[in-house]
């Protein structure tokens, strides 16, 4: 069996990728299953996908603890511990990223234990769809490239199954269809081998549990204020900045963020909290001054 | 898509469930939305609108209607569908309880999701389990393949005429709903053969026919007369479900026994399973198998009516038994341990030990050194405290939450 797991965040098209993978696996004559972990449910927020191709009968359910092949469709993922990207992964994990940097300034930059697989994905998906973060295409074309054992035909019958469900017009279709194409010559094949089952495994080290008195048994949250911990900044595709010299300090902005991320400041004026911003835009719908512009995150590092 | 031979397609759980109804050819659907079942009625939503499914689709206000509305529909003698999941199917619950004893057929797909509180998403058997003694029949599916198979199943064991009853197919909400495996789409004539439409040989509501249903009746002996009829009927189905899965194995070339028997013949060992986790258990068997351990599955199928007689005769002469429950009642252990329990007590070749396992609750993963720990505790005596499948990851996990919710006892109690 081979088992890919596929990192995104959500509006990505990261369970898309995984289902194009899956069909074009079963395409291929080969047992296959897929299935997304949609985790918070929210654009923006991390995502994970997986699928697994055999030539036997799938007796596997669940998410993947140790993938054969990581495909990692946003890089800022991997500074977000809470994402646990590359959690159970091993020097023989087939890691790929869609990055501008290359390969060995990854492998040094995230600490990785082998050299990943680069190509900017985005890049591609800009110059034939015109949308650089709708990966589903790119990202299912390398997966199945890197993997072996599907051809390009079958990639192309899967996207064609896959996207023709989504109401895509012929020419939205045709231009996946040669973004998938590029992707798919760009990168190797490594012809992976099929892993046979573990030879061993060992009990599990269960606990029993004593009984605690209620205040340590109910769920209940005692700590105020912990939603803070949680940063969910790195959900944002796009970024509210206000423009000081245009604000007139009415605070609707203040008023109507759902999250309350903005606060007023000792001069009157609203300070957006970044740490926290999901980046609904809602403030810079509703600013009265068009005094809040609207700037696509470009998460890089140098 | 017009289906004019069998056709294989990847398909989540969620779909094959539309599929299900669809290839029914069901004339009535009221809906209401839940994760993780919304897949099933927003897919049929958009077949209606389309123009692929002849028949009503509504959007109801609340589960109780909805369940309401399917009970009644089906007392008019057209062919229902519904489907909901967790908190959805304990809001419906006055009205399930209510159209089971009309004794109208029709069929209802719950995804399972463990019940609050806390809240979560992800499944376990509790919800369905819930509706154990509606006396609503009960078909659980390990695969997305039995999800479709058993809707066709259920729709001509409910409406058989000596039957007259709703009968509830199981999916697991995640490892099922939102899985996408191959399945095999049957040609739409052969359904119709197996399945032709719904002509109902029972008193439904008609035109210029007076009835009324739905009666109260005074006097214990007169409430007693009706349950046990009810009673007597679902106990009938073993003998029907029989009869139905037979033709559907001829016509389809796939066999579905009230149980399934996963390399049980020489087993010493037998995990007693159902739903999706089955799958994992029978991936555990082989591997066992692998290293010289006799090690078999018993999967439960057929929940209600619970087929006591087959499963006694399955766990005959297998020395070491092991009842997983992915359910709790607390207080009590898990739910369907005490039904194996009287499926075997009076038989001469009963196991030996008969271990009671809780795992898989709010979806938490079966791995395979829980199989191990199982066997380890079945070498022993293993007594009647159940086994709990928690682990030390999971409390390390836990301490994590209880530190970020900031609870300690310590900090609590002064």
């Amino acid at each position: 069996m081979l088992r890919i797991r596929l990192h995104g965040r959500g509006g990505q098209g990261i369970k898309t990728a995984s289902q194009i993978l899956g069909t074009a696996a079963h395409l291929a004559g080969f047992q296959a299953q897929d299935f997304p972990l949609y985790g918070a449910e929210r654009r923006g927020a991390p995502i994970t996908a997986y699928a697994r191709v055999s030539k036997n009968i799938v007796l596997e359910r669940g998410a993947i603890a140790q993938p054969d092949i990581l495909l990692i469709g946003d890089e800022t993922l991997l500074s977000d511990p809470l994402a646990s990207v590359t959690e159970g992964t091993e020097s023989s994990t087939l890691i790929f990223i869609n990055s501008r940097h290359p390969s060995p300034d990854l492998k040094k930059h995230y600490q990785l234990e082998s050299l990943p697989v680069q190509l900017d994905i985005s890049g591609l998906c800009q110059k034939y769809i015109q949308k650089p973060m709708i990966l589903s295409t790119a990202l299912a074309a390398v997966g199945v490239r890197l993997m072996g054992h599907i051809g390009l035909h079958h990639l192309l019958k899967a996207i064609r199954d896959e996207l023709g469900q989504e109401r895509l017009s012929a020419d939205q279709l045709a231009n996946n269809l040669k973004l998938a194409e590029e992707a798919f010559q760009k990168v190797p094949s490594f012809d992976l081998e099929f892993r046979k089952f573990d030879d061993g495994f060992s009990a599990s080290h269960l606990v029993v549990l004593e009984r605690r008195p209620p205040v340590d048994s109910v769920p209940v949250i005692f700590a105020t204020g912990n939603m803070a911990l949680r940063k969910t900044g790195n959900w944002r595709t796009h970024r509210p900045v206000i423009h000081y010299e245009e604000c007139n300090g009415c605070a609707i902005c203040y008023a109507r963020c759902p999250e309350g991320d903005i606060r007023m400041d000792a001069n009157e004026k609203p300070v957006i909290d970044y740490d926290h911003c999901k980046g609904c835009l809602i403030c810079a719908t509703e600013c009265p001054k068009h005094a809040i512009e609207i700037i696509r995150e470009v998460a890089s590092w140098n | 898509m017009e289906l004019t031979k069998n056709k294989q397609m990847m398909l989540t759980g969620n779909k094959a469930a539309a599929w299900g109804a669809r290839l029914a050819g069901v004339d009535y659907v009221p809906a209401f939305p839940i994760t993780p079942q919304t897949e099933i009625v927003e897919t049929l939503s958009q077949w209606f609108a389309d123009g692929h499914m002849n028949g009503k689709f509504t959007n109801m206000d609340s589960e109780h209607s909805m369940f309401m509305a399917a009970g009644a529909a089906a007392a008019t003698g057209v062919r229902v569908f519904t489907a909901s999941s967790s908190q959805g199917i304990l809001y419906g619950l006055e009205a399930l309880q209510t159209i089971a004893g009309w004794r109208v057929p029709l069929v209802l797909v719950n995804v399972s999701r463990a019940l609050a509180t806390p809240i979560t998403l992800e499944p376990d058997h509790n919800d369905v389990l819930s509706l154990r003694d509606t006396g609503i029949l009960q078909l659980h599916a390990e695969t997305c393949q039995e999800v479709l198979d058993y809707i066709l199943m259920a729709y001509r064991i409910a409406e058989d005429p000596e039957v007259c009853l709703p009968v509830l197919v199981n999916l697991d909400g995640f490892y099922l709903s939102f899985t996408r495996e191959p399945v095999i789409l049957p040609d739409e004539a052969e359904v119709r053969k197996f399945l032709p439409l719904f002509k109902p040989s029972q008193p439904v509501f008609q035109a210029s026919q007076p009835m009324a249903r739905a009666s109260a009746v005074f006097g214990g002996g007169n409430y007693s007369y009706f349950k046990i009829q009810h009673h007597l009927a679902a106990q009938n189905v073993l003998t029907i479900y029989k009869k139905v899965a037979q033709e559907f194995g001829e016509r389809f070339g796939r066999f579905y026994d009230a149980v399934e028997r996963y390399r049980l013949d020489d087993a010493e060992y037998v995990f007693v399973m159902s739903n999706s986790f089955a799958t994992k258990g029978k991936a555990a068997v082989q591997h066992l198998r692998k290293n010289g351990i006799k090690a078999g599955l018993l999967k439960l199928s057929l929940l209600r009516p619970f087929p006591s007689e087959i499963i006694g005769e399955a766990l005959d002469h297998r020395s070491k038994v092991a009842v997983i429950d992915q359910n709790l009642a607390p207080g009590m252990g898990g739910i369907i341990y005490p039904e194996i329990l009287k499926a075997v007590y009076r038989r001469e070749d009963r196991p030996e030990h008969l271990l009671s396992v809780i795992g898989g609750l709010g979806g938490r993963d079966i791995q395979e050194g829980d199989f191990i720990s199982i066997l380890q505790r079945l070498d022993q005596d293993p007594g009647d405290d159940p086994l709990f499948l928690f682990d030390e990851k999971d409390l390390k996990q836990f301490d994590q939450l209880r530190q970020i919710a900031g609870f300690s006892r310590e900090a609590r109690v002064s």
